[in-house]
């Protein structure tokens, strides 16, 4: 079964189209990337695929069913945008409140909602009302909740902006832990993070599905990413293109180089350019096989 | 939680959840210093509604000479009925509570839906929940609130009466709990209009004052159509609280005579509420 099946999905406000006729189909498995400029119509997306809002046009299944189906309650979990929780009760009775609708008793459900709390390093925070939360520990309670009861497709919407960067790591070692058995649609602007978290990545723009990528794809392209410490660009474009089976290369950003090959043995290109910086005595940041998720989204 | 959970476990869940929601909102209101704040308020208000008008007014009611006024100023049958309530406390208490516990209503069920929508906290919600669940769990939530709050000040009407005359204790036990369960179904349909229009809102005030609004505008309306077509003067009973002062000249089992208008107000709105709900974005 599909994890998520879009036909033709639209989303209009007024005159404005949010999505326009978007078709996705998903399984379950690594997590997912959702990117695109803002106004893209991410938010959009996920609302829809929460069953936030109702689509324009099109069809919308998540596991088999339609959005907001009592079959999917409990199975389906989000960190929404901009949503927050009632700022008069504290974390902990709201958040074991959830796990009761999910089918916990009373007593279980304050271990699940600790348990969560544990997982976003806030268990200290139980006892605090949200209102007294910084930014970045309400995003970090609101994750939390969306790990509640281990649902089976967990939809983040830009869940590290706005953290500061070692929980932002902390979150993304979290994902990468739970997604053995849960699946995560991301979507975020840090396209670092989603190259090191996600398989795939679908790029929305204008409403539209622009571009669907699998990073596993990447490693096979004939491509090398070289980031330089520091060098004279010329003369590191004039002697890559002297070694074997160098097709082009092309100063992407300050320091930064794409590398095309022809060669089927990858490691001969990488002992070249090691050897070339060798003799040259330059210095290398990054040897990346392939091209970065920005240069195959954007390029 | 199964794949395919069978009719049945859907049907409990919902109903489990309607309940939970519903004990979680009067947990939310009774246990915060902003339910307390109101509760104290309402307590206090009562309390002065009880020590003056109720216990000065039932003096005057049990005498001969007052009866003889109100017959002269209302007319002989206009409110007749009132003298034969067994307790004179409680028959003022009915004409008070008739017309205070429904404004009160329209204030306290004003926030069901519309502050929690405002800032997403459905959000977290509707993932766990049936929309179903979530308004027919909030209703009955406030429903409960006020059923709660009205038979404190019921009891507090009784233990006022029997401090006068111990004799009291079981016709006033037994008017207690008449005029407790009319005022429950008077505020039924207050409670799901307010529903409604907290859906609607996006703050309690702003619920407040569309249900200025509904009531003010539907009034003048019905009073229009009253004047150019009386034959659909009927469409008075649309509104809730239409049987308000009619109730006020009833007593004992009597009172429940308008109770249909009110239970078929309160689940033509109930209806729209879920039809609404289910509808509208979160």
């Amino acid at each position: 079964m599909n994890l998520v099946n879009c036909k033709g999905l639209s989303k209009s406000y007024g005159d404005k189209k949010a999505l326009n006729q978007v078709d996705i189909t998903l399984h379950a498995g690594s997590p997912i990337a959702l990117v695109g400029p803002n106004g893209a119509g991410k938010t959009t997306l996920f609302s829809l695929l929460c069953g936030y809002i109702a689509p324009s046009a099109g069809e919308v299944n998540l596991l088999g069913h339609k959005p907001g189906s009592p079959e999917l309650l409990g199975r389906i979990a989000s960190l929404p945008q901009d949503a927050t929780l009632d700022p008069n009760l504290d974390v902990l009775t709201q958040l074991s409140f959830f796990a009761t609708l999910q089918g916990y008793s009373d007593k279980n459900a304050k271990a699940e909602a600790m348990r969560v709390l544990n997982l976003v390093d806030l268990a200290s925070s139980a006892k605090q009302k949200p209102s007294s939360l910084s930014h970045g520990m309400a995003k970090r309670v609101a994750i939390a909740q969306a790990l509640m009861g281990t649902p089976e497709l967990v939809l983040l919407d830009e869940p590290t902006a706005g953290l500061d960067p070692a929980n932002a790591k902390k979150i993304r070692e979290l994902v990468k832990s739970l997604s053995t058995n849960t699946t995560f649609i991301i979507s975020s602007h840090n396209l670092d993070e989603l190259e090191k978290l996600c398989d795939q990545v679908l790029y929305l723009e204008h409403g539209q599905l622009r571009q669907s990528v699998s990073m596993n794809e990447s490693q096979h392209d004939d491509y090398i990413t070289l980031t330089m410490q520091h060098c004279e660009p010329s003369a590191l474009i004039e002697a890559v293109l002297n070694l074997a089976d160098i097709s082009s290369i092309e100063e992407r950003q300050s320091n930064q180089f794409l590398i095309k090959h022809n060669s089927a043995e990858v490691y001969g290109i990488e002992i070249a350019l090691l050897n070339l910086f060798k003799q040259r005595n330059w210095q290398y940041k990054a040897l990346l096989k392939g091209r970065t998720l920005e240069e195959k989204l954007f390029s | 939680m199964e794949n395919n959970a069978p009719e049945t476990t859907t049907k409990n869940s919902m109903l489990k959840n309607t309940l939970l929601i519903a004990k979680f909102e009067i947990k939310k209101m009774l246990f915060n210093p902003r339910g307390l704040i109101a509760l104290i308020a309402f307590a206090l208000v009562w309390l002065l509604i009880l020590l003056y008008p109720i216990s000065g007014a039932s003096s005057f009611l049990i005498n001969p000479d007052f009866r003889g006024i109100i017959e002269g100023v209302f007319g002989p049958n206009t409110l007749s009925e009132l003298f034969k309530w067994p307790v004179a406390e409680l028959a003022v208490y009915w004409i008070a509570a008739l017309y205070i516990f429904p404004l009160f209503s329209i204030f306290v069920s004003a926030d069901q839906f519309a502050t929690d929508k405002a800032r997403g906290t459905f959000r977290f919600l509707s993932l766990r929940v049936g929309r179903d669940s979530l308004f027919f769990g909030r209703f009955i939530g406030h429903m409960a609130l006020q059923c709660l709050l009205l038979a404190l000040t019921v009891i507090a009407t009784i233990l006022l009466a029997i401090t006068r005359d111990m004799s009291l204790l079981l016709p006033a036990i037994s008017s207690g709990l008449i005029v407790t369960m009319n005022l429950m179904i008077v505020l039924l349909p207050y409670t799901a209009l307010m529903a409604i229009l907290s859906l609607y809102a996006n703050s309690a005030r702003q619920a407040t004052i569309y249900a200025i609004l509904v009531w003010a505008a539907m009034s003048i309306s019905i009073a229009i159509i009253n004047n150019y077509l009386p034959i659909i003067s009927e469409l008075k009973w649309a509104l809730p609280g239409a049987q308000i002062s009619l109730m006020i000249n009833t007593q004992g089992l009597q009172t429940f005579m308008y109770a249909p208008v009110a239970l078929i107000q309160a689940a033509v709105l109930l209806f729209l509420g879920k039809m609404y709900i289910n509808r509208s974005a979160l």
